[in-house]
């Protein structure tokens, strides 16, 4: 071991193994994923625009730190708790760059956060402040993501409806911004409700 | 005026006196002075960066109110702010530093190329702050100028939430600097090549290989959906394992031989640890993609090759914790030695605990916990922190030729950082797994599991608080050594004796 090349040849070969035995292998395996189609219907479904938008508010906040993107059948509560009706599986994030998976849980995960019956009004409220709908969440408030304005007349219809002890003073009213919007938008358009061949549901095939 | 002559006298001293064997010693320091320091400045400006960053996210995870109207320091901002600091900002300066030293003192000739070295770590330094900056100011740009960036803000990678622009940056800073460390091995004149040069060319090499791969797969032809979370780990693994543990290890295999004055026991099988750490480390990670949508196959060598761990592990411990033992008494003579004392039983844990936290029954409680937050932190923190800080005082003493300014200085950033770092690992990985159990083991509402999680949070708060503290004395330590007026004792070549040489020792 007197001589820097056959160190690095040696490395070289060490890692090159590695490279290729769990990047590579993947990538030819299942790196062309196409699109599934039911009843001409795309799987999985495309963002609209304005859900596109907020999951570039999403990556620039860093929400990845503390939630994830998937859901395992196999391990943990993931489906009892409603954070998902099915394993996550690769084609469920082919139209995703840079992929948002994440491997930290501070929160809960958010590949299912548009169901159940949490609206619009819902999510302004929670990234105002987390503390008006989740009591003890220690998730930080986006309050800067939301302007404050005086009302000129009536009320924006935009405006947020806050509870008595988070109210502004009279003569203002608080408003979301495009940024917030389309977070929100992005929020709501989070739904694994469809079902691939190789994740089937498993209620319906009775698991 | 005063400063500025005695920074000029730290930067080229005189010296007097005679002695036939310093004299190549000097003219060694002598050849890397100027850059040498450059990344010891830029590492401990770094370190202090980082920890104040990891203070700030620490308290927001119990007060998420503090500091909460900034939008550049929310949280999702601020942590990934703290790792990029703490990696390429403090432990590669640092690395680099202890490595390229060993490099030029173990082959025993003064290097050259002093200008690549110079150009190289000051565009990495550079690049570090533009892409730190890029995060905090993610979707804070105005539109017009959000356009000229690929993206604006962050990248949702582990430890590679820096902008996509600036990765090309950093890579070519990196190979500059990495040749640079080729060349000044390719001039030695001692041909015996020591276990520490081996590691410090393996981990150079690694980055160059890795971080090209980054590049290309996922910032240039980004793969396909969940295969850039599986690049991703792949990539955070083996930098962790491959690049930084094998700077420290390098740290580890000088100092002890040098300072105790006797060789390493089991050295010869050095060679079997090192090709078998590189063979399994690199493939260890992969173990905690376990149930996600990537195949599962990759999981399963994941595992494999984390227990393969198990056999250059046994082997660091015995030649290590033989050596120290040994001389058990004399760690506490030199302050360097007792820093690297706790970093290699630091290691040791931290091998244990990363071996544990690949098994499948683990990682069904602490999968998505703050465990492997807190299995990493004793990696960083634990080892390869505590390595490269006693060996910075080693060099810095050598380099600067002058006394430590104050004993108690040193000893206030060795106990700040020793309790510190304790605090936080054990509190990340006690209340991972506590936090796994009930978010994997049970349906108990997330908010009760934040309000159960308060109190280890605030144990992670003190502790980071306490390692900011000893930082900071590190600091003040560095500057009072570089600033202060040279005395008539510093001025001679026999300030300090050197044990034989290694090379001698060691085989």
């Amino acid at each position: 071991m007197n001589r820097g090349p056959f160190i690095f040849i040696g490395v070289f070969i060490v890692l090159a193994f590695s490279w290729a035995n769990l990047v590579h292998k993947p990538v030819q395996e299942s790196g062309q994923l196409a699109a599934y189609f039911s009843d001409s219907e795309r799987m999985p479904r495309l963002l609209p625009g304005e859900a596109e938008q907020g999951r570039q508010v999403y990556q620039q906040m860093g929400c990845v730190s503390c939630h994830t993107q998937q859901s395992r059948l196999e391990s943990g509560f993931d489906i009892q708790r409603g954070w998902g009706s099915r394993q996550s599986v690769a084609r469920d994030y082919i139209d995703q760059s840079p992929s948002l998976i994440g491997d930290r849980r501070l929160g809960p995960d958010l590949s299912n956060a548009a169901a159940g019956d949490r609206d619009r009004e819902w999510h302004h409220l929670h990234f105002y402040n987390p503390q008006i709908t989740s009591k003890g969440s220690n998730m930080p408030s986006y309050s800067f993501l939301y302007d404050k304005t005086a009302v000129m007349g009536q009320k924006s219809d935009r405006a947020l409806n806050l509870p008595e002890e988070f109210a502004v003073e009279s003569g203002y009213q608080i408003v979301p911004s495009r940024r917030a919007e389309a977070l929100v938008a992005y929020m709501l358009s989070l739904q694994v409700d469809y079902d691939l061949p190789e994740a089937p549901n498993p209620e319906k095939i009775g698991l | 005026m005063k400063l500025i002559s005695n920074i000029c006298s730290s930067l080229s001293p005189e010296f007097s006196g005679d002695s036939k064997h310093r004299e190549g010693q000097l003219s060694i320091d002598g050849s890397v002075r100027f850059q040498l320091l450059g990344l010891i400045k830029s590492a401990i400006f770094w370190l202090v960066v980082s920890i104040l960053f990891g203070l700030i996210a620490s308290i927001k995870l119990h007060s998420p109110g503090f500091l909460g109207h900034c939008e550049w320091l929310t949280y999702g901002k601020v942590e990934p702010v703290f790792w990029n600091s703490l990696i390429y900002g403090w432990l590669f300066n640092a690395g680099l530093a202890c490595s390229f030293w060993l490099l030029v003192r173990l082959g025993g000739a003064p290097a050259g190329n002093g200008f690549l070295l110079t150009v190289s770590l000051s565009i990495w330094n550079v690049a570090l702050i533009v892409g730190l900056l890029g995060i905090l100011m993610g979707g804070m740009l105005p539109i017009t100028w959000r356009d000229s960036f690929t993206v604006s803000g962050q990248l949702p990678y582990e430890w590679l939430e820096m902008p996509a622009f600036i990765v090309p940056v950093l890579l070519a800073a990196f190979l500059g600097m990495g040749l640079w460390g080729v060349l000044a091995f390719r001039e030695r004149v001692h041909r015996v090549v020591y276990a520490s040069q081996w590691y410090i060319l393996a981990a150079l090499f690694a980055f160059a290989w890795i971080y090209t791969v980054v590049q290309v797969m996922l910032m240039s032809q980004p793969a396909q959906g969940t295969l850039q979370y599986l690049i991703g780990s792949w990539y955070a693994n083996n930098l962790l394992m491959v690049v930084i543990v094998p700077f420290a290890l390098a740290v580890v295999y000088y100092m002890l031989p040098k300072v105790l004055g006797k060789p390493i026991v089991g050295y010869n099988h050095s060679g079997k640890a090192f090709w078998s750490w590189i063979l399994f480390a690199s493939s260890a990670g992969s173990a905690e993609l376990l149930y996600g949508p990537v195949p599962s196959w990759v999981s399963s060598v994941g595992i494999i090759a984390a227990f393969g761990i198990l056999y250059p592990l046994s082997i660091f411990s015995i030649q290590f914790l033989s050596t120290l033992f040994a001389s058990f008494s004399r760690i506490w003579e030199t302050i360097s030695l007792r820093f690297i004392f706790f970093g290699c039983i630091g290691f040791l844990l931290f091998g244990c605990y990363f071996i544990y936290g690949s098994l499948r029954v683990t990682q069904d409680v602490v999968q998505f916990s703050s465990f492997n937050n807190g299995v990493q932190l004793l990696g960083l923190l634990g080892f390869a922190t505590m390595v490269f800080s006693g060996c910075l005082y080693f060099i810095l003493s050598r380099l600067l030729n002058k006394e430590l300014p104050s004993a108690g200085l040193a000893e206030l950033h060795f106990w700040m950082q020793l309790l510190g770092v304790f605090l936080v690992v054990s509190s990340l990985i006690t209340g991972g797994m506590q936090e796994g159990e009930l978010m994997n083991g049970s349906v108990t509402g997330v908010l009760s599991i934040v309000a159960n999680m308060k109190s280890y949070y605030a144990m992670a708060t003190l502790g980071m608080g306490l390692i900011l503290v000893g930082a900071i004395g590190f600091m003040i330590s560095f500057s009072m050594l570089l600033l202060s007026e040279r005395s008539g004792k510093e001025t001679t070549v026999n300030l300090i004796e050197e044990s034989p040489d290694l090379e001698v020792s060691a085989t």
